[in-house]
């Protein structure tokens, strides 16, 4: 059987790879520290495989075939395809874990879900500037999970709920021996190529912080539904917190962060679940 | 409402030898997508506002970055068209 030994959750602005040399160094010295944190964090749980939550944005799938989930079962994975990315972290191919993805999927067929899969992803600056930051060398075998957090219809915030039961109830069962990590990779609030470009909504932040770590999952979905279509669009990545939430049990959720960083758009949030007592 | 065209347009445009096309010629790029008149032009005008309600809003973000358009312009267009969304939702 396999342990899901911790999940984490952290923003994944694309301005941190591609204005690097040019952010500020009160910037800098919070993303560093904030990813550094969780990056010691995630290293002493050991983990064999990452499961990824991360939203597409437009690069494996288009408006011809745009699934609201889709999981990556290859056994290795492309690299980021973003030339800002690929230079600070120039990973031409990233490992997979087929096995474990496979028994992922299979389990989600048999509990009634129907993921896409795909057994060549390219992984973007959702995936990959978290493990850039993090320092995580060498990157162990990912499991990635695109929920379409970018373009309407989204899956609902129920739903995502579902998606955290269903991860951890593959942990559970998996027959090998693996220790298995989530990250949530998106949020907080952001909005981008619309007209509240660069707007930062605090208050919507720390209620999505207050949320993990004090209300029932009613309370969070009922919330997340009312709130979303009146923030950023980039906001909707919190589903990516809300399936790592839940894999969790909903239960001790540590901030390790939180930060508005008007330079990157983005209000930044870092986080990690504890084991369900 | 989407437009199908203009969206596959600036998908399109993501790699960069398309990027490298579109910065040197692009019209005959624009001559390979049935785009109606009216979208073609805002295209060519770089009309954000005309574009904004028929394409996702990253898309609309990397076809800027594609131009080479600053932020800080492309935020102004935005933000321009704020009264008129405000007033289209009421």
């Amino acid at each position: 059987m396999a342990d899901l030994v911790g999940a984490f959750a952290a923003s994944h602005a694309p301005l941190i790879a591609r204005e690097w040399e040019r952010l500020s160094p009160g910037a800098k010295a919070t993303i560093t520290e904030s990813f550094d944190e969780m990056g010691r964090r995630l290293t002493a749980l050991k983990p064999d495989v990452l499961v990824m939550l991360s939203p597409d944005h437009w690069v494996n799938f288009f408006l011809d075939n745009l699934p609201s989930f889709c999981i990556g079962v290859g056994p290795e994975h492309d690299g980021p395809p973003e030339p800002f990315v690929a230079a600070v972290f120039p990973h031409e191919n990233l490992p997979g874990h087929a096995e474990f993805a496979r028994h992922l999927v299979d389990t989600a067929f048999a509990e009634r879900f129907d993921p896409a899969i795909s057994y060549r992803v390219r992984l973007d600056h959702g995936f990959c500037i978290p493990l850039w930051r993090m320092g995580l060398e060498p990157v162990p075998a990912i499991v990635p999970i695109f929920v379409n957090e970018l373009e309407q219809p989204m899956p609902g915030v129920a739903r995502c709920f579902d998606w955290g039961r269903l991860i951890a109830a593959a942990v559970d069962s998996y027959p090998g021996d693996l220790r298995v990590a989530i990250i949530g990779s998106g949020g907080l609030s952001h909005s981008i190529g619309e007209p509240t470009m660069g707007d930062i909504d605090e208050p919507f932040d720390h209620a999505c912080i207050d949320l993990f770590t004090h209300a029932g999952e009613t309370e969070i979905a009922t919330t997340l539904e009312d709130w979303l279509p009146r923030t950023g669009n980039g906001s909707h990545e919190v589903r990516s917190w809300v399936i790592a939430h839940a894999a969790m049990g909903g239960q001790g959720f540590d901030l390790i962060h939180y930060a508005p960083i008007p330079e990157i758009y983005v209000g930044c949030g870092f986080a990690e679940w504890k084991m369900a007592g | 409402m989407t437009d199908y065209w203009l969206s596959k347009l600036f998908y399109d445009l993501q790699s960069p030898a398309a990027t490298a096309r579109w910065r040197e010629d692009r019209t005959e790029i624009l001559d390979s997508y049935p785009l109606s008149p009216e979208m073609r032009q805002a295209v060519l005008n770089d009309d954000i506002a005309a574009m904004a309600p028929h394409v996702n809003a990253y898309l609309l973000r990397f076809y800027c970055l594609v131009c080479n358009m600053e932020d800080t312009d492309f935020i102004a267009q935005l933000r321009a068209m704020k009264p008129e969304e405000e007033a289209r939702n009421g």
